[in-house]
């Protein structure tokens, strides 16, 4: 719709994106540690939190191991590997509202300040999960990938299930704010239905079928097979269903944010 | 050369679509015309340097812009609150392509702005004032044809706006501008042309007094 010319210093749109890029990716890291006080420390210590919460509760009941594997580290895996999707898709949904006024330079789109936020939250949670399952190391169990390929795979999968849920979601918040609400409210059981922190071979095998419908199991399942050979899952699960579904919804992402990139910038 | 190709804009409202701000606006602006925009409120000012600017774009028709075109500058957008004054000014040297001489442009909008210690404060916490200096400052630290100014200089103190004015001035040989002012003496002083904007129509005026005469006597007596 409209062109720029610079007649002096051209650059090309491919290296304006990228600078863009890269001054967005400073900047929300910039905002992302150290927008409260000890911002790194909270990033550690929320999961940390969970999985203490969750440990004491299965360990009240009597559950030490879970599939195979020692419920630590079956939480473990599974939290991180959930928190790949959750956390990069809810900052990818509130990108556009946070960089409301760096929209005023013409060089920065709608989609870069979602893109980046995604990025860096995958390096983030990279770096969280690194370290919890290096602190490990220093009690009983330790966690150390059996097949890593496949734990990359996975976790990777789950975060592309993330970029594509909030590629989607940050159209929906801006333009339809009232559907947004109740996806949230939709989206609050997937923390258990997902088996994150409830084994779903407790569900009766005549109901797993549909539990198996939700995409995000086979990504946390597929973490735990890929950390730990000794770990037997349900029948059914599969990683291909999950990049199938994640790349839907990348696609269906996209196509909404080209389609609305107008609405989108006009207040 | 920037050249507005029969441009129509209306906003979302939440009773559906509200009505044609601007409607067929088309006109070139030749380089090194300064154009002063005017117009009463509401209407469309804002919107048309928006749309120059890129930062909006036109529901029908398109802009081309053959020479580098500034942000629109003022009321303090282009300034992301949790940042420092710094933080804030690397970014926009960022986006700019001005990976290698950040320094040099951080030095020179910080001896611009005047901001003293507060350079290095979160932007939230300034005054309406002090962001129209350190956004002047940040435009003037790139070399564009066109400045894109809304009102630019209206927070600022007499010092400030005084400064503003001779860099405005110094800016006269190489660069243009298109404003929005309020002060009909900024506008006389810094523009040749202008744009009567008037029921969603603009109307060209190779001078600036007639654009001026135009306006006032389409007011109510």
């Amino acid at each position: 719709m409209t062109e720029d010319y610079s007649y002096e210093h051209p650059r090309s749109a491919w290296a304006i994106t990228l600078s863009v890029w890269k001054a967005l990716f400073l900047r929300e890291s910039i905002s992302r540690l150290s927008n409260r006080r000890m911002a790194w420390l909270w990033l550690l210590l929320d999961p940390m939190v969970q999985i203490a919460f969750m440990l004491t509760m299965l360990t009240v009941i009597n559950v030490t191991v879970i599939g195979g594997i020692d419920t630590m580290s079956w939480l473990i895996v599974g939290i991180t590997g959930y928190q790949m999707f959750q956390k990069t898709g809810s900052q990818a949904k509130n990108a556009i509202a946070s960089n409301q006024s760096l929209f005023a330079y013409r060089q920065v789109k709608v989609i870069d300040t979602v893109i980046v936020r995604t990025i860096l939250e995958g390096f983030i949670e990279i770096i969280i999960t690194v370290i919890l399952c290096a602190g490990t190391l220093f009690v009983s169990t330790e966690i150390i990938p059996d097949d890593p390929l496949m734990v990359f795979a996975a976790f990777f999968a789950l975060w592309l299930m993330g970029v594509g849920f909030g590629l989607i979601m940050s159209v929906v918040t801006q333009l339809l704010p009232e559907i947004a609400k109740i996806i949230d409210y939709v989206m609050m059981p997937l923390y258990i239905l997902s088996g994150v922190i409830m084994p779903l071979s407790s569900v009766d095998p005549s109901y797993r079928h549909w539990l198996l419908l939700n995409p995000l199991i086979h990504g946390v399942e597929s973490c735990r097979v890929g950390m730990s050979d000794y770990y037997h899952t349900i029948p059914g699960v599969d990683l291909v269903y999950l990049y199938k579904f994640s790349l839907c919804a990348v696609f269906l992402g996209l196509a909404l944010h080209r389609r609305f990139a107008l609405k989108l910038i006009t207040k | 050369m920037i050249i507005v190709d029969d441009i129509y804009k209306r906003y979302q409202t939440s009773h559906g679509p509200g009505k044609w701000v601007l409607q067929g606006v088309s006109f070139v602006i030749p380089p090194k015309v300064s154009v002063g925009l005017v117009g009463r409120n509401g209407a469309g000012k804002s919107t048309l340097l928006n749309i120059i600017g890129g930062t909006d774009g036109p529901n029908r028709g398109h802009v081309e812009r053959r020479c580098r075109v500034s942000w629109p500058m003022g009321y303090g957008g282009g300034l992301q609150g949790s940042l420092t004054g710094r933080q804030n000014a690397k970014f926009v040297c960022r986006i700019h392509g001005h990976h290698a001489d950040i320094a040099d442009r951080l030095k020179y909008i910080q001896d611009f702005a005047e901001l003293g210690d507060s350079f290095d404060e979160p932007v939230k916490n300034y005054s309406a004032g002090m962001k129209s200096r350190l956004q002047f400052g940040l435009s003037l630290a790139f070399d564009f044809d066109v400045y894109i100014s809304d009102e630019a200089t209206g927070a600022g103190d007499a010092g400030f706006r005084k400064k503003a004015q001779d860099a405005f001035k110094n800016l006269a040989d190489r660069s243009s501008l298109v404003m929005v002012s309020h002060g009909e003496g900024t506008l006389k002083e810094f523009c040749s042309a202008g744009i009567w904007l008037n029921n969603g129509k603009a109307d060209w005026f190779d001078d600036i007094n007639e654009a001026l005469k135009a306006y006032k006597d389409s007011l109510p007596k």
